[in-house]
């Protein structure tokens, strides 16, 4: 009985900490549903107010607001696929044909991912203003494709490495082609890396800001809205930005919720495995 | 018709592993197929996209970037580019202000990378016998869900927290102290006030990294050290720290590498400010190119920020490398 107690105490103690860290993130989804005079009420409140729906339903009415929402899911999702597709190929044949210079490719990739993003966009900046093609949506669209290469080519290589030769050999000696080894054999025992590259990938291109705001254009998605609405000047429409922030926010929280599982092999590119 | 059908058998009998592939194509396709499959050209087949890709987007930008260095090249003046040798270079090492920042985001990546380590150690220990809690799946959702949000927002989140006139952190630091703080305007509370956001938006990620460092500890030597009512201490110190700390390692690095990009969360907080208190090298560098629109400057910092990062990479391969090696070894004195 009294171990049941101490269990019941720490679980409630687990789930303070989880509160905890989720209370700012609260604190701003309940703005969403303030009227201006609450949401800067002082004191703060908490549970005692009326919740409205007008300032979610006056973000939809926007007309500008679809265009970037649009802008935001268009360019998450075509680029993750092409990376997928891309660096599944390369992933492949790091994998199975090892060429000379495997090592120091995949260092070069995740070099360029791990060093601060203005380092890149200045010469990104003048290559595309050169080449025309700075603030068109193919141009945005090419280099998230380049952002997501260099995570899902580690995660799949990972996962890749773990299949087992004896597969693909069998296959071919059975008179499979070596594409339908890649896409029949192979491709179904590595799911788990393609959801993982896929989900993360799809988060850190729906949270990027830096090159959308400089080279967005016409391509121009959420955060660059939510930016300029607070650096405005003057007086910030919190309850906008709140309700902006609550619609912007949740499809990354969701999709922590349902792939729980991937979170570490995620954020870890695929150099760290297992679940939580 | 009957090419339907083989088609069909083909499909059928896919997931069970192996079926005679010719029935996937069509006979014409066949030919080619082949063709291209023998040929040791089909590896280079597969590289392609992603050459392209880094040729394209790494490659000339890099070569761009080197190229501009030495030159000195202001967007908005109509003065060609000048080749100006090193002096870039020069002037970024004897810039005392570059200095400043460069000192100020190590400082920043010491303090938050260690705060948030501490942290998330700690706590990731207390979360380590969770797995009967209620709700497990969406208590830790909550919890992770600070280092999944865009930077962006949640610099938009602590621009209301942190306001000096109606923010909830105003609304209880005057509760406890008895006053209030204008945090991000503050010169001697901007920074600390940045790093603060920065080590709750990042000690999620720790406990996430001990915990994995936690899962990847033998049972059986737990099991083992409880048969033999090994103290705590002893057990953290001789079972699990030989076995975790490869992953906890790993954890601190992509943190440092992290912490050392922060870019977006500072801009849109404090902009560096007040005056450069909290302007770290990725803002400066933007500043640099996109605000004062040198070029040259910003492409030569750009490349020295380049060659630290590329360090920190290597820092991280060599500690991954070492780590699979002697597992390896491991497995292979174990068969």
């Amino acid at each position: 009985m009294a171990t049941s107690w101490r269990q019941h105490l720490y679980h409630l103690l687990l789930w303070l900490i989880a509160l905890a860290f989720f209370a700012p993130v609260l604190w701003i989804f309940l703005g969403a549903f303030k009227t201006a005079g609450q949401l800067v009420s002082w004191p703060p409140r908490w549970v005692t107010f009326s919740p409205t729906f007008d300032n979610i339903r006056e973000v939809f009415a926007r007309e500008n607001f679809w265009s970037y929402f649009r802008m935001s899911f268009v360019l998450s999702i075509g680029s993750v696929l092409i990376a997928l597709v891309v660096s599944f190929l390369a992933a492949y044949c790091f994998s199975r044909y090892k060429p000379t210079g495997t090592n120091f490719l995949m260092f070069l990739l995740l070099s360029v991912r791990m060093v601060p993003a203005p380092a890149v966009v200045v010469p990104v900046f003048l290559m595309y203003t050169a080449f025309g093609w700075a603030r068109t949506f193919t141009g945005m669209l090419l280099f998230y494709v380049m952002f997501s290469i260099p995570f899902s080519l580690w995660i799949l290589k990972g996962f890749l490495d773990g299949v087992s030769l004896r597969y693909d050999e069998t296959a071919l000696v059975n008179g499979g082609s070596r594409l339908h080894v890649i896409f029949r054999v192979v491709l179904p025992q590595v799911k788990p890396g393609l959801v993982a590259a896929a989900i993360f990938n799809l988060i850190f291109v729906w949270n990027e800001f830096l090159f959308n705001y400089v080279l967005g254009g016409e391509a121009t998605m959420i955060p660059v809205l939510l930016a300029v609405g607070v650096n405005s000047g003057g007086s910030v429409d919190w309850s906008f930005i709140a309700s902006l922030s609550l619609i912007y926010t949740l499809p990354p929280i969701i999709a922590i919720f349902l792939f729980q599982k991937y979170l570490l092999v995620g954020m870890t590119f695929g150099t760290v495995r297992g679940e939580v | 018709m009957a090419q339907l059908e083989t088609q069909l058998d083909g499909v059928g009998s896919a997931p069970a592993g192996l079926p005679p592939a010719e029935t996937l194509a069509p006979p014409r396709l066949r030919g080619g197929l082949r063709a291209l499959d023998d040929s040791r050209f089909f590896p280079i087949f597969l590289l392609t996209p992603i050459l392209i890709f880094f040729l394209v987007w790494n490659v000339i930008p890099l070569l761009w970037l080197l190229g501009l260095s030495f030159y000195r090249y202001k967007l908005t003046s109509s003065r060609a580019e000048k080749y100006v040798g090193f002096e870039n270079f020069r002037d970024i090492y004897e810039s005392s202000a570059l200095w400043g920042t460069l000192g100020r985001t190590l400082t920043f990546m010491v303090t938050t990378v260690g705060l948030a380590t501490v942290l998330g150690v700690g706590l990731g220990l207390l979360f380590w016998g969770s797995t009967r809690m209620p709700g497990r799946r969406l208590a830790l959702t909550m919890l992770f869900t600070p280092m999944v949000l865009p930077p962006i927002a949640v610099g938009t989140f602590y621009r209301l927290i942190y306001d000096p006139t109606f923010g909830v952190a105003n609304y209880y630091a005057d509760r406890i102290f008895g006053r209030t703080f204008d945090f991000l305007g503050d010169k001697d509370l901007a920074f600390p006030a940045v790093i603060a956001v920065d080590v709750w938006m990042w000690t999620p990620f720790m406990i996430l990294m001990t915990l994995a460092a936690l899962g990847s500890v033998p049972k059986a030597e737990l099991e083992a050290a409880e048969v033999d009512r090994l103290p705590w201490s002893k057990r953290l110190r001789y079972i699990v720290l030989p076995h975790g700390k490869f992953i906890l390692m790993l954890g601190i690095l992509l943190r440092t590498i992290d912490a050392f990009k922060t870019t977006d969360l500072v801009y849109l907080m404090t902009n560096g400010g007040p005056g450069k208190q909290t302007e770290t090298v990725g803002l400066n560098l933007y500043r640099t190119g996109f605000e004062a629109f040198q070029m040259g400057d910003a492409s030569s910092l750009a490349v020295v920020t380049l060659l630290i990062a590329v360090a920190f990479t290597s820092i991280y391969l060599y500690v991954l490398n070492f780590r699979e090696s002697r597992a390896q070894a491991q497995t292979g004195a174990g068969a």
